[in-house]
């Protein structure tokens, strides 16, 4: 037996004693920087495809005055991306274009970024490992805001020197302060989702929870603005949520730096309150009353679908009430939307020919963007399965009799049927609100609207179900990779001629935009014949695997 | 002849390059419960999941009652119940909730035993998963499993966490299955619960069993460990009878005994010791004395997979 080596022996090296202070700052930094220049990246390419575009479409001043005249005062289209402002110059287009997009996307990164690096750390229990050395829970949480500061600060830089680039084209003319300007208002909204979901991750007891409660808010701030922008009477409105805010600093128009005062505000606002919560609570717990114990409820809890809708049952409610919001405040805008169509002579023309009114062709547009979020909804769908495949959760009911095809099968279907019920809520409420404004929109023709934004997401789903049968831990990158790649593919594709090869990768290529033109049954068909066989050859293949963990 | 609770035949799973198992003929016969014994990464793992259909093997095949692991694993699962080291339960359900899901999937319980488990185990069964210690959330899965009276438990390391008067209630759960004539396969590494518990014990080795046979015929795995501490010289005990493993550091001399101690207390009383202590050896020096020390490389092999 060999002798250990005693105590006194063995020397750390100095410099990991000196680190051990910020290992959680440097620890999420490394992470949330390199995302922060990776998405610098995407943004800053998506700003110089959309100024470069814009001054290659409309070359004249003619053409640029009549794009004004059709989109300027547009309430429809201001309401889904923000009013366009001296859209008759390529900064005032190029910003109209970019900024809603952009602060919505900077957003959604914020929230699953900063969820991610402090909850869903947390809750994987590493920050306990890292915590065991010298640092403090406040401390440790000034060091996740300083790193994710940094990662701020790597996605401004980023998206700021490829604008002030693309500025300095002949074509563009966009001043370099100009273009930090625009960063800085892109990033605003990234800055401040980003403390909001630090701040939910100290008031929830999940990862999960958190990322829910941070969406939610980022849902209703959108609905808000969306609001706002759809009247001049309600402009007011745009001061009572963040995204209004972002927009109120009106880059490369008519510029308003006092609008960064109330970002700057809760940025810090979130994180001190960040701070100070880390402090008051136990690692692991939560602020927010987690009752730990509860009488039983055990409705439900009669197999594994009923668990899944038991455990999902507070996320499918928020999400049937912002669909459903959504579409009532679409259908409300649509008569004043489908004016763009009306007023501009070819267009009225192309769609008198289908038959369609300025609402329904108003309403076929807008209503695409629903696939994207559906598609999310079945990307969620396959992960969640895979989270309970690599907890182990999945072994707990395997090792029952429950066989392999059911737990599968019965998963897929349920998400179906989630889908298809997100589907009929989407075409009713904006069907509801069309009528509401005498839109002369028929209940059917938006039933049928509301089902058509399905097949992608429907293809989507079984794509995943197929990776998670054949090479589980690939799933959830996966799916969430063709996600993003068809987005891209959709925003490049409007503005760069891109080779119809590869606009026929997006899963969203194919949809029509019903009503204003009629749904394509065939393409839809074979979309969703698609999604049953790959599906099928997951849980084909998910019968004869090994069940695997991270 | 009955049928065999479990059997293998040829058993072996292979993840990547590392073979967790190998060639693994076992049985483990009706009302007959079975120890399986061997270090982390021996394969004890690998082969529980194997059994339950949750991992595919790479050759050979097992049986639970005569159904086959893999293609009758439905009717398979509803003659067993399962234990597993780390329960995989879900945060936001109660423990009540949790064993009114887990009975409905088993699809069997006996409601009174359920009852009278919760009481014995001390089970808040109000609160929520997510705040129960690791020791509570074993107890629930143990409670899941014994509740369904199932003619075949599976446990793997299923006192993991729990503290020994749960240990206690727990080997009073196991001599009721017995007597109903449940089989039983129990894995873990603390030799002394396999060897209080257990009729036939399987020793297994990075993924091959290296012996299997009763209580009785392993009587020579059980031995001594002693640490004793001297004032003077360290006496010399290499030829006492019965000790092994024998090393000195300092003052302090180590070493196994195997059979009746008399002789080397003799040796120590007779030398000036200062301080004694023995304990059961832990099982991994067991297995360093007695198959020899395996390569690091071999005693790493994952078998979570």
């Amino acid at each position: 037996m060999s002798v250990l080596p005693v105590e006194g022996n063995v020397q750390l090296p100095r410099t990991s004693r000196l680190f051990t202070g910020t290992v959680i700052a440097r620890f999420t930094g490394r992470r949330v920087v390199r995302s922060g220049i990776g998405w610098g990246l995407v943004f800053g390419l998506y700003v110089a495809t959309q100024a470069l575009a814009y001054s290659t479409s409309y070359k004249t001043i003619a053409a640029r005055r009549l794009l004004m005249r059709e989109f300027g005062s547009n309430v429809g289209i201001s309401a889904i991306v923000g009013p366009a402002l001296r859209i008759d110059t390529v900064p005032g287009f190029t910003a109209w274009k970019c900024l809603t997009v952009l602060a919505i996307t900077g957003a959604v990164w914020g929230i699953l970024t900063s969820t991610k690096l402090t909850r869903g750390e947390e809750d994987a229990g590493r920050w306990e490992l890292l915590l065991t050395g010298n640092a403090t829970r406040r401390g440790s949480a000034v060091q996740a805001l300083g790193a994710f500061g940094a990662g701020l600060c790597a996605l401004l830089i980023t998206t700021a020197a490829i604008s002030i680039v693309v500025g300095h084209s002949s074509k563009v003319r966009i001043s370099a302060s100009g273009a930090i300007y625009f960063a800085i208002a892109i990033v605003a909204a990234a800055a401040i989702f980003l403390t909001l979901g630090a701040l939910c991750g100290q008031l929830s007891s999940t990862r999960r929870q958190a990322a829910g409660v941070a969406s939610a808010l980022l849902g209703a701030s959108y609905a808000l603005r969306m609001v706002a922008d759809s009247g001049p009477s309600l402009a007011w409105l745009r001061w009572a949520t963040p995204l209004g805010w972002v927009e109120e600093m009106k880059p490369l128009t008519t510029p308003n730096p006092f609008a960064l005062i109330p970002i700057l505000v809760t940025v810090v606002v979130f994180g001190a309150m960040t701070v100070y919560l880390a402090g008051r609570r136990d690692i692991g717990s939560s602020v927010l009353p987690d009752r730990s114990s509860s009488k039983p409820r055990l409705h439900f809890l009669n197999g594994p679908l009923g668990l899944e809708l038991r455990l999902t049952r507070s996320t499918l409610l928020a999400w049937a009430a912002s669909i459903i919001a959504y579409g009532l405040i679409l259908g409300s805008i649509a008569k004043s939307g489908g004016k763009i169509i009306t007023s501009s002579p070819s267009l009225r023309l192309v769609f008198a020919r289908l038959g369609a009114t300025g609402a329904q062709a108003y309403l076929g547009f807008a209503i695409l963007i629903m696939a994207v979020a559906f598609s999310f909804v079945a990307s969620g769908m396959i992960s969640a399965a895979r989270s309970e495949e690599s907890s182990g959760q999945l072994d707990s009911l395997l090792a029952r009799p429950l066989s392999r095809v059911s737990w599968l099968g019965g998963r897929i279907l349920q998400a179906v049927g989630t889908l298809v019920i997100g589907g009929i809520f989407v075409g009713l409420s904006t069907w509801v609100g069309a009528a509401s404004d005498h839109a002369g929109v028929s209940f059917s023709s938006m039933l049928g609207a509301g089902l058509n934004t399905l097949p992608p997401a429907l293809l989507l789903l079984g794509l995943g179900a197929m990776v998670f049968g054949l090479v589980p831990r690939w799933a959830v990158a996966f799916t969430y990779a063709i996600l993003v790649w068809s987005l891209l593919v959709e925003i490049t594709g409007g503005i760069v001629n891109v080779n119809h090869w590869i606009l026929d990768t997006s899963d969203f290529h194919q949809m029509t935009p019903a009503p204003s033109m009629p749904i394509d049954w065939t393409t839809n068909g074979v979309m969703i014949a698609l999604g049953v066989v790959t599906a099928s050859i997951g849980v084909a293949a998910f019968r004869r695997r090994d069940l695997k963990g991270e | 002849m009955p049928i065999a609770a479990i059997e293998t035949f040829a058993l072996s799973k292979q993840f990547g390059d590392t073979r967790a198992l190998q060639n693994l003929d076992f049985q483990v016969d009706a009302g007959e419960v079975v120890g399986c014994l061997g270090p982390n990464g021996a394969g004890k793992t690998t082969l529980i999941r194997l059994l339950l259909g949750l991992i595919v093997p790479t050759s050979g095949r097992a049986q639970i009652f005569g159904l086959d692991t893999q293609r009758n694993t439905v009717e398979a699962h509803r003659r067993l119940a399962y234990v597993a080291s780390e329960a995989g339960l879900w945060p936001t359900l109660t423990g009540a909730e949790t064993l009114h899901l887990l009975g409905q999937v088993q699809g069997q319980v006996d409601v009174a035993y359920r009852d009278v488990l919760i009481e014995r185990f001390d089970l808040d069964v109000s609160k929520k998963v997510r705040a129960l210690s690791k020791g509570n959330r074993q107890k629930i899965i143990l409670v899941a499993a014994m509740m369904t009276r199932a003619d075949l438990l599976i446990l793997d390391e299923p006192t993991s966490g729990l503290d020994p008067l749960m240990e206690q209630a727990f080997r009073l759960c196991m001599s009721e299955a017995m007597e109903r004539g449940q089989s039983v396969l129990l894995s873990s590494h603390i030799l002394s619960e396999v060897e209080a518990l257990c009729n036939r014990i399987a020793i297994l080795r990075t993924g091959v069993l290296v012996e299997m046979g009763t209580m009785a015929e392993m009587r020579h795995l059980s031995a001594l460990t002693v640490e004793a501490t001297f004032d003077g010289d360290v006496p010399d005990v290499t030829g006492v009878p019965g000790v092994s493993m024998v090393t000195v550091q300092g003052p302090v001399l180590r070493c196994q005994v195997r059979g009746p101690v008399e002789p080397l207390v003799n040796v120590l009383a007779n030398s000036g010791v200062r301080e004694l202590l023995s304990r059961e050896p832990s099982l991994e020096e067991l297995f360093l004395s007695h198959y020899g020390a395996a390569t690091n490389e071999e005693d790493s092999v994952s078998t979570a997979g």
